[in-house]
């Protein structure tokens, strides 16, 4: 039954699957995106507007990073959205009455890395599927942020480092660039370099091969769960930093930039393959998209619509690529 | 869709010299790969066709040029001497070709009755679907074949045995003049199978052809009149089956000889107990087994379908939870009873369904090989990525694994390679007992033998292998005592000596 499997060619090593066709596309489309909007807008290619693209693109490549882990082990986590929002507020409530940054972020992350946990354990002790799992704790969260507080949390303090983490600056990067980079070059090394990224993979690739091979896939999928939350918890602290309050209502579809940007970067959803570099040039795809709908003046309602087309043709052309690759 | 099928015979008339089907210089070509290359096949009324090859030697293909699956780039098919253009599976069921194949496209939701009559159901007054008609026709069918399924069953409910009888009668209901079986008796039981042969042998009497793809021998020379061989997507004989031996066929097939399928080297066992196993009972299937391994032996277990050796096999490595017993690998008791300390302790499982729970399909060759004995090459949690490659490519050459780099993607991979990666995979990991769960499932005859040969070598370096296999050849070729299961129970444990086909089978129905 396997005539074509048997006898056809070599195909893509992984060296290649790195930089392979799926980010050449990506790359492509980003500069042709690039080039097309300073043409239309020269003030594209400013200092200023650079700065605030990759400013845009912080929030989303921290929490993508996470995600990118999660989605190679085939799972997927929808409630990061309405984490996101929590987790702001929870902090901000946290700071206000303690007064320090450290306790605020702490609280942050405990929350958003408990809900990871908690999503991860519904799904690898209860077997509920992640896709389901998930949107069951966003509608919980969605609710429950409003349980805990029905407005905005204001910030009461005057602490710089607070107000620095979304807004300030070292030389001429912002604060949420250097932490996106920081993240992002943790998790690229970890899925690059170490055991525990190759059986991220395997666990994606075939959970059961995982397990005979003596491996705890169920513990290698929380960790990815566990990261995930951890991830949003960074990005919720500057999120509320640069509203400067707790929004109970921010985020909403944050979850699908996040995952739209993973898949746009040619990480697949069964789980197994994908790549980090990947993930960063879909932020940088969406972001741009994003930043030069709002540089020529169209109507900002296309902010959604675009991405959407894009998410579409650029998964087209993957399959298109991997059926010449097969044939 | 006419009613003619509930009386054969008549207006379907056979002339013995017009082929029922006549496939001339047939080629086929995918970018990269011929796979069917000026390939003729012809078939008669009334016979029994084998089609024998090794995978990748262009069964499938012809096969589904056939059913209008694929289209033939060149060549010419004529049905009873008239030139016919099958463009989809459709043209192909309404020329009187259908393809039974391996897995079976059945509507699972749906009765048994409205499968056989999907393509037309039997209407009455206004239009309104005849049901009634629908479940006597359908018995009428089954009557024909000598076979009874309830016509009102839902069809996902039946065994797969059944679900092919389904098949067969929806091939009558379209006046099929070919009937193609794709390897059906790859899970049935023995008793299965006889009825399947029994059934397939009154369509022959019916006046149809009957294609039958097979790569086991032995039901090849029990059912069909004629072998067609192909290999590498060529004709390479077609002969009465009379003509053939065991050995012209598989030198047909492989196009060399091998002279002897289970070398062996190893010297005799040793008197070490690797593994203990007592009073072992599962909560679904086994029930009460006790049995030893021996460093340096090979330990077969023999069982007809459902007689709880893949269960046995996922129980004592520790995958599958136990309900009661004791598992002791090298003087350790496996508990807690999980895959890690299995592995922890030295006792793996080579899984029979490789692909669902051995092979990472998207994943290198590489990576599948080390997944096991990851740690081994890391320091610091950091992969040192160059000793890792040195050690695959180590036993890609040892093994002589067919792969064009350490980086191809295993899924690209052969059967027999596959099996070896996953071999390879447990050797690096450094075992003391190996459970081979149908070792050779799946794998063409020529890589059988290194296979085997494989086997010997483990148990020669040292490991005891607990094989399972419903393959008798295999058992009484590599095994040094023989293990009988029935029914999760085991049954006898006899010497390689003692044991005959007749006292195994005899155990094996209890």
């Amino acid at each position: 039954m396997s005539e074509l499997t048997h006898a056809s060619a070599p195909r893509r090593s992984i060296g290649g699957q790195l930089l392979g066709s799926s980010q050449l596309v990506l790359g492509l489309i980003l500069a042709a995106l690039c080039i097309a909007i300073s043409i239309a807008a020269p003030q594209f290619y400013s200092e200023a507007n650079i700065i605030a693209i990759l400013r845009q693109c912080a929030l989303v490549l921290i929490v993508a990073s996470g995600m990118t882990m999660l989605i190679i082990t085939a799972e997927v986590d929808l409630s990061v959205g309405a984490s996101l929002a929590f987790v702001g507020c929870i902090g901000m409530a946290v700071l206000n009455s303690t007064h320090s940054l450290a306790l605020g972020m702490l609280a942050a992350l405990a929350f958003s890395g408990g809900v990871g946990l908690f999503n991860g354990l519904v799904v690898t002790r209860l077997r509920v599927n992640s896709l389901i799992a998930t949107i069951g704790t966003m509608m919980m969260l969605q609710g429950g942020v409003y349980l805990f507080t029905r407005e905005a949390v204001q910030n009461h303090n005057r602490l710089v480092s607070f107000t620095d983490l979304g807004a300030g600056y070292v030389g001429a990067v912002p604060v949420p660039v250097i932490l996106a980079a920081l993240i992002f070059v943790i998790a690229y090394v970890t899925l690059r370099f170490t055991t525990l990224g190759r059986y991220l993979y395997a666990v994606g690739a075939n959970e059961k091969a995982v397990r005979l091979s003596g491996l705890r896939s169920e513990r290698l999928k929380l960790f990815a769960f566990v990261v995930t939350g951890l991830c949003v918890g960074v990005a919720g602290m500057i999120l509320s930093s640069l509203m400067n309050a707790g929004q109970p209502t921010a985020g909403r579809g944050f979850e699908l930039t996040v995952i739209a940007a993973v898949i746009l970067g040619g990480t697949s959803l069964l789980g197994g393959r994908g790549s980090l570099f990947g993930t960063l040039l879909g932020v940088l795809v969406l972001k741009v998209i994003d930043n030069g709908i709002i540089i020529l003046g169209w109507n900002q309602d296309l902010q959604m619509v675009v991405p959407g087309v894009v998410i579409i043709l650029a998964t087209y052309l993957d399959i298109i690529r991997n059926k010449a690759n097969v044939r | 869709m006419s009613v003619d099928f509930l009386h054969p015979g008549e207006g379907a008339a056979i002339d013995r010299d017009v082929p029922a089907l006549e496939l001339r210089g047939i080629d086929k070509r995918f970018p990269g790969v011929v796979a069917l290359d000026n390939v003729d096949f012809t078939l008669e009324g009334g016979k029994i066709h084998a089609l024998m090859g090794e995978n990748g030697a262009g069964k499938s293909t012809l096969i589904k040029i056939m059913a209008g699956v694929y289209g033939k780039d060149a060549g010419t098919i004529r049905m009873r001497g008239r030139e016919v253009d099958i463009k989809s599976p459709r043209d192909s069921l309404k020329e009187g070709i259908k393809v039974v194949f391996q897995e079976i496209a059945l509507i699972s939701e749906f009765t048994v009755a409205e499968n056989i009559f999907l393509e037309g159901y039997p209407t009455g007054k206004g239009g309104s679907i005849d049901w009634k008609k629908i479940r006597a026709d359908s018995a009428a069918l089954f009557n024909r074949i000598g076979f009874n399924v309830d016509p009102a069953a839902r069809t996902g409910s039946l065994p797969v045995s059944q679900q092919q009888m389904v098949e067969i009668a929806r091939a009558l209901a379209h006046e099929a003049r070919v009937v193609v079986m794709d390897e059906p008796t790859s899970s049935l039981t023995p008793n299965e199978v006889s009825l399947l042969f029994t059934v397939i042998r009154r369509l022959a009497a019916l006046g149809i052809a009957v294609v039958y793809v097979s790569h086991k021998l032995d039901e090849v020379f029990e059912i069909a009149d004629t072998v067609t061989v192909l290999r590498d997507g060529r004709h390479i004989s077609t002969r009465p089956i009379g003509e053939h031996t065991n050995d012209t066929l598989i030198q047909d097939m492989i196009g060399r000889r091998i002279d002897n399928l289970f070398p062996r080297k190893r010297g005799a066992p040793g008197s070490k107990v690797a593994l203990f196993v007592e009073k072992l009972s599962t909560a679904k299937k086994l029930n009460d087994v006790s049995f030893e391994a021996r460093a340096g032996e090979v330990l077969g277990f023999f069982g007809l379908m459902g007689a709880g050796r893949t269960e046995l096999a996922k129980a004592i490595v520790g995958y599958d939870p136990i309900a009661s017993g004791t598992i002791t690998v090298d003087g350790s008791r496996l508990v807690p009873h999980d895959t890690r300390t299995g592995v922890g302790l030295g006792i793996g499982l080579l899984t029979e369904d490789r692909k669902s729970e051995g092979l990472m399909g998207e994943l290198p060759v590489y990576q599948n090989a080390s997944l096991a004995s990851l740690g081994a090459f890391a320091r610091m949690g950091f992969v040192d990525k160059a000793r890792e490659h040195r050690a695959v490519q180590d036993y890609v050459d040892r093994f002589r694994i067919k792969t064009p780099s350490l980086f191809q993607q295993v899924k690209n991979l052969s059967g027999g390679n596959q099996q070896k990666v996953l071999i390879a995979r447990w050797l690096m990991r450094g075992l003391k007992v190996i459970v081979v769960d149908e070792p050779t499932r799946g794998i063409d005859v020529g890589a059988k033998s290194e296979i085997f040969a494989l086997i010997d070598r483990l148990a020669g370096e040292g490991l005891a292998v607990v094989m399972m296999t419903s393959e008798m050849p295999e058992l009484l070729g590599l095994a040094d005592r023989i293990a009988v299961m029935c029914e999760g129970r085991l049954t006898a444990i006899m010497s390689r000596d003692e044991a005959t086909q007749e006292n195994i089978l005899n155990a094996a129905i209890g």
